[in-house]
């Protein structure tokens, strides 16, 4: 076990350099400085400009940190392998850069505060997903071809065809402003922000739309996963076997077709759970959610590179993890499984 | 059937489960009914801006961070909307020297920061010297301010370890000596950035970031939460007026339209319209008379603000260099039409470079920003010929950064543009990207809006017409017009300064190195809460002096 | 051509003949024969099937009658624009104007070409690189596979979406550079399909029989190993495409996606937004047509998959 997650561990790393080293690339042939647009649409004076470049380590320096000037009088800037290694380097101590944009702020602090609230919203979806998702998708199965059936069939295929900013409008439209104006405003929900000492609902309500709408595609996922295993468990021969010793349909289901029926299920909702941490961009920005997916479009949007190398080279870090922990609980779920490094693909 | 009542079920279920989740949003519901709801927050006003960029005066630059800073600190100045006219804030008085380079400022007496510190000439140029300052972990990015001052930009570059034009010869008096002539100057340190700090802002730099201590009529309260609030409650020790509301609630938003929604719903109580809703907005909450002041029915502001959207003319291009051309472009443009259409009859069409409320002489409006097909028309038939079938065979680009709003008036300019045979391309581009092609003079047409530093007609040429100036875009250079513009900051005399902008306003106009468009408008509104709050032109609003119902 | 060849030709011919005899039960002609009997009784893919036509034909004659009922998709009238702002569905207009005074179902409408021109391009993109880096894997092993399998892990690594906006964010937005993004990011799961496909086809005897006869390598791939992956590549390539489309309207809801005033539906949303308490119909109209065409590709999708019998282990 330990070697496996050991040799996991190992692949990975070749994985990460690539993917930091195509973000530093892009990040050197993006067009826009990220200097020349701290200022906005005011343009910065020479001397501030050099100054910030300095602080950014982005031009070379001398010991006293003063910059270097070549004959013509200009900056040199430092090579971009340069700023690779002191990115890793400074990777492997612990610190992520600072933000163009944000007047300097540590991008570590930056994720500190925008990643409780991903993790937060992931959460609630996922606990979302897993109770309607594995129900609508176990009734779908054992009433197959019911009303039921056909009901979550479509439901689940237009929730997944739906675009995920859309149905956040749809839902703010219903809970915030229809109920709100049919209700007389006595009954509606909050559809923007994360709550707050002042805000008008306690803090767990600003959740639920975000939430919902985050586990909208999933939960049809899960659903149409449910469905399909069961039923291919409840086709095979020992279950029949178990029916025909004169078990009820419910017992067989709820002790042996279930447990089987749910471990691809669960392998889904473990991925999904990484693919939440990854930040919702859309939902994020639909209801203003303070998380690290917005940040980051923010910052390619602003060209605030140190917030969108720190922020994916911690989501890589924080999937591959949650992959690995899925892949191992596999093992525990489905004995079939075991990790003796010869796990064929 | 048994189909129909299988959807009877799930709908009763659905219905349930609805009622559930809203029963549940009750439960979740704060103490209080009222739409504000909420215990305290009575005596509070809610407040929606963008995530400021920063809020510690020495890199406050833009209008979010401005909001919050400017109530936390007094700079020495204030201008005065309704007077017209110059005021005392921090500093009780100044004197001008004869040569216009040599300010002094009487501070007044007794002024304490919100940590008790008191505020005196040495916290002035404190608060100036980390703003020209190298070192900072970020240096500034608004030094440009404090260009005119001695000693700025040798210590930006790191030759000067002090601000030697600002000198303190007792506590209370700030002398402030310039490089060049500038009778403005005063205007300047009407700038919130521009302010005083305690000793604890070298002390705790990084402290002070996200709860800054100034010494203004607020103080913050807790700290600054990143793209969530910003509270501040009222400092009762100010050497001023004390303000009539016992703090703001500033809810930070990502987007106006979101922001908006969340007025609607009795949440926040002052924000911006999102476009296209003006005419249902003023008829729901009354219109300000004033354009800048909410009073309960007369909510709804469209007062003029000091600011300009343009385009911005690459005056090196082939087709563009031609003043002919620019002004037939400028003829060609409804700008009444843009006004009417997209922002419901608020803003002005522009036809010179100052807003009317910075100056309204009627010999400022620049020849050709009229609307008159045939005019352009008949300008362009020299040049360029229209063929059979109308088309001139020039063809420009139209390039603007996606995101703004400007998708619909740059639609509709290249209609327009289309009426007299000119082939329109648009182009969209991140704010990142458009701004490099900007800088790199890689354009035809671009849109840009200049928003004044300061409520001065220096304001709106200097900076964007001087040849060397950062914020010419157009790479217009007529040495006449740079010229006239030092010679102008020269004059002490307030009138005979006016006199020469006005000029030099109209060497500018026959050129026409940009064409105006239209200026800008407030389009706001505020809650029923508010029974009196100014929001003045350069879009600060005045939390001190506002009172709650 | 030399005799030489033309023996080869025949050798492959009757490795063909040998091929079709081992698998009586499935030769590619009744496959697909087979699998059409199975589609046809699928009403769920087939009304999926004919929504797409429908839009394709749509998209596709637009120019000849909607301009002429419905008024152009870009084009703005300055002189009406202000009476025709935000009007209610009507008879006339029966998805209602926008604030341009724009006709809603004429934009929905020219909306479409650009969607679906973004799917199939899109998809078509990513399935060839896909196809290419996957057959390149497979078929040579060895450091070849380590190595494209090794970039498939980076690309799939990457959050997606942030990753199409960094692409744009770098190639700058409007449609062509929507196709290549989305077509370029789309890859690995392609070629991880079609590896694996071509992995379980290479092992098959048919295969060592036109190796030993000498075939080459491309022939091989080409004339055995693709025609046995088709079905999984054509049932993959149909669920891309709805996917490809909800990515640009994300896109261009984000204001990254095409450029104004060309209509796009994520673009018409986002205009929409503003108006949802007021004029909800300017952002639902333009989300239903999103959500019925993404449906119809899913549907078709799924009914391809269960008529083809491709088990779909990576989707």
């Amino acid at each position: 076990m330990l070697r496996y997650i050991a040799k996991r561990v190992i692949q990975f790393i070749p994985v990460f350099l690539g993917v930091t080293l195509i973000l530093f690339v892009m990040q050197n042939v993006v067009p826009g400085d990220p200097i020349k647009l701290i200022a906005g649409e005011k343009k910065l004076d020479p001397q501030t400009e050099i100054n910030l470049r300095v602080s950014y380590h982005l031009i070379e320096t001398d010991e006293s940190g003063r910059p270097i000037y070549d004959e013509d009088g200009n900056t040199i800037d430092t090579p971009l392998w340069k700023r690779y290694v002191a990115y890793v380097s400074g990777l492997l101590h612990g610190d992520l850069g600072r933000s163009y944009q944000q007047n300097g702020k540590p991008v570590s602090s930056i994720l500190g505060q925008k990643y409780p609230y991903t993790f937060r919203l992931a959460v609630v979806a996922i606990i979302i997903e897993s109770i309607i998702g594995i129900a609508a998708g176990m009734v779908s199965a054992i009433r197959r071809y019911s009303a039921w059936d056909v009901g979550v069939t479509l439901v689940t295929s237009g929730m997944v065809a739906m675009p995920a900013f859309w149905f956040g409008m749809l839902q703010q439209l219903f809970w915030g402003i229809f109920l709100k104006n049919v209700t007389g405003g006595s009954f509606y929900l909050p559809i923007s922000g994360a709550g707050g000492p002042h805000a008008e609902f306690e803090g767990w309500v600003y959740y639920l739309l975000p939430a919902l709408t985050l586990a909208a595609v999933s939960t049809a996922y899960t659903a149409r996963i449910m469905r399909s295993q069961l039923l291919e468990v409840l086709n095979q021969d020992y279950i029949r076997t178990a029916r025909a010793k004169g078990l009820s349909r419910r017992a067989v289901i709820w002790r042996h077709a279930l447990k089987n029926a749910l471990i691809p299920v669960v392998t889904y909702i473990g991925m999904d759970f990484g693919g939440m941490l990854a930040g919702a961009i859309l939902t994020e920005t639909v209801f203003n959610w303070p998380g690290i997916g917005f940040e980051t479009y923010r910052a390619i949007s602003q060209r605030d590179w140190p917030i969108v190398m720190g922020s994916v080279t911690v989501i890589v870090i924080v999937v591959m993890i949650i992959n690995l922990i899925v892949d191992i609980s596999y093992a525990f779920l489905d004995p079939r499984i075991r990790f003796d490094g010869s796990k064929s693909e | 059937m048994a189909g129909t009542m299988m959807n009877r079920r799930t709908f009763v279920q659905g219905g349930l489960a609805a009622s559930a989740l809203t029963a549940l949003a009750a439960c979740g519901k704060k103490g209080g009914s009222g739409g504000s709801g909420g215990d305290a927050n009575d005596n509070f006003i809610k407040f929606y801006i963008n995530n400021p960029v920063a809020i510690d005066p020495y890199n406050t630059q833009e209008s979010e961070g401005t909001q919050v800073e400017h109530i936390l600190f007094d700079a020495l100045t204030d201008y005065d909307w309704d007077k017209g006219e110059l005021v005392a804030k921090a500093a009780e008085s100044w004197e001008i020297n004869d040569a216009a380079d040599e300010f002094t400022f009487h501070l007044v007496k007794g002024a304490t920061f919100h940590n008790g510190d008191p505020v005196d000439a040495a916290s002035f140029k404190r608060g100036w010297e980390r703003i020209c300052d190298p070192n900072m972990t970020t240096p500034s990015e608004i030094r440009y301010h404090l260009d005119p001052v001695v000693g700025a930009a040798e210590m930006a570059a790191g030759e000067a370890t002090e601000l030697a034009g600002v000198t303190c010869p007792d506590e209370s008096t700030l002398v402030v000596k310039l490089t060049a002539p500038m009778a403005d100057f005063p205007y300047v340190c009407v700038h919130p950035a521009l302010a005083p700090v305690p000793q604890a802002a070298l002390d705790d730099p990084e402290a002070f970031l996200t709860a800054p201590i100034g010494n203004g009529p607020f103080k913050m309260d807790g700290e600054w939460v990143a793209d969530q609030y910003i509270n501040v409650v009222r400092y009762d020790d100010y050497y001023g007026d004390p303000a009539k509301v016992d703090g703001i609630y500033f809810s930070i938003q990502k987007d106006p339209d979101t922001a908006f929604r969340e007025f609607e719903a009795g949440n926040i109580d002052f924000t911006s319209i999102p476009s296209g809703r003006l005419g249902e907005v003023s008829d729901k909450y009354g219109l300000a008379e004033d354009g800048y002041t909410v009073t309960p029915g007369a909510q709804t502001l469209t007062g003029a603000e000091v600011s300009i959207y343009y385009l911005v003319v690459n005056v090196e291009d082939e087709v563009m260099g031609d003043p002919v051309v620019r002004k037939a472009f400028s003829l060609a443009i409804n700008r009444q039409n843009i006004c009417d259409t997209v922002f419901e009859g608020t803003r002005q069409p522009a036809d010179c470079i100052f807003p009317r409320i910075i100056d309204d002489d009627a010999g400022n409006i620049w020849d050709g920003c009229e609307y008159d097909l045939d005019a352009a028309a008949a300008l362009l038939d020299e040049k360029y010929p229209a063929g059979a079938d109308g088309k001139r065979g020039i063809s420009i680009t139209l390039s603007y950064n996606s995101g703004g709003g400007h998708e619909d008036i740059m639609s509709i300019i290249q209609g327009d543009l289309e009426k007299i045979g000119v082939e329109v391309t648009q182009e969209s581009l991140e704010w990142a990207a458009y701004l490099q092609n900007l800088s790199d003079g890689n354009f035809q047409v671009g849109r840009l809006g200049w928003i004044a530093d300061y409520p001065t007609m220096d304001n709106f040429l200097y900076p964007n017409f001087l040849s060397t100036a950062e914020n010419n875009y157009s790479r217009y250079n007529n040495p006449e017009v740079d010229k006239a513009l030092a010679d102008a900051r020269q004059l002490i005399d307030e009138e005979e300064r006016k006199a020469a902008y006005r000029e030099v306003n109209k060497l500018v106009g026959a050129d026409m190195p940009i064409i105006p468009v239209m200026f800008y408008s407030h389009n706001h509104v505020g809650s029923e809460r508010l029974a009196s709050f100014f929001y003045d032109p350069q879009g600060k609003a005045e939390f001190a002096a506002a009172e709650l119902a | 051509m030399d005799a030489n060849n033309d023996t080869l030709g025949a050798a492959a011919a009757s490795v063909e003949a040998a091929q079709a005899s081992t698998f009586a039960a499935a030769p590619s002609r009744t496959l697909w024969g087979d699998a059409w009997h199975r589609l046809r009784r699928n009403r769920l893919a087939m009304g999926g099937a004919i929504w797409i036509i429908l839009m394709v034909v749509i998209a596709l004659t637009a120019d000849l009658w909607v301009p002429r009922t419905l008024g152009s998709p870009t084009a703005i009238d300055s002189s009406t624009m202000t009476s025709m702002s935000r009007l209610p569905p009507s008879s006339e207009h029966p998805f209602g104007t926008d604030t341009l005074g724009r006709d809603v179902l004429c934009r929905v409408i020219y909306g479409a070409r650009i969607s679906l021109s973004v799917g199939v391009l899109a998809t078509a993109i990513s399935t060839l690189i896909g196809l290419v880096a996957g057959a390149l894997a497979a078929y040579n092993g060895g450091l070849w596979d380590a190595v494209i399998m090794r970039f498939a892990d980076i690309f799939l690594a990457f959050p997606y979406t942030l990753f199409v906006i960094a692409m744009l964010a770098v190639i700058g937005p409007g449609i062509q550079n929507v196709f290549i993004a989305i077509g370029v990011l789309g890859w690995p799961s392609i070629a991880r399909v079609f590896r694996s496909a071509i992995l379980s086809v290479k092992e098959n005897d048919y295969v060592d029989a036109a190796r030993a006869m000498g075939a080459s390598d491309a022939r091989i791939i080409l004339r055995h190993i693709f025609p046995n992956s088709v079905a999984s590549i054509v049932v993959y390539a149909t669920m891309n495409i709805g996917g490809a489309i909800l990515t640009e309207s994300a896109l261009s809801f984000l204001g990254m996606g095409v450029i104004p005033p060309d209509p796009s539906w994520g673009i018409m949303i986002q205009d929409g937004q503003t108006y949802l308490a007021t004029q909800p119909w300017l952002m639902i109209m333009p989300g239903i047509a999103i959500l019925t065409t993404v449906l119809a590709f899913t549907l078709l999708g799924d009914g391809l998959r269960d008529a083809l019998d491709v088990k779909m282990k990576d989707a």
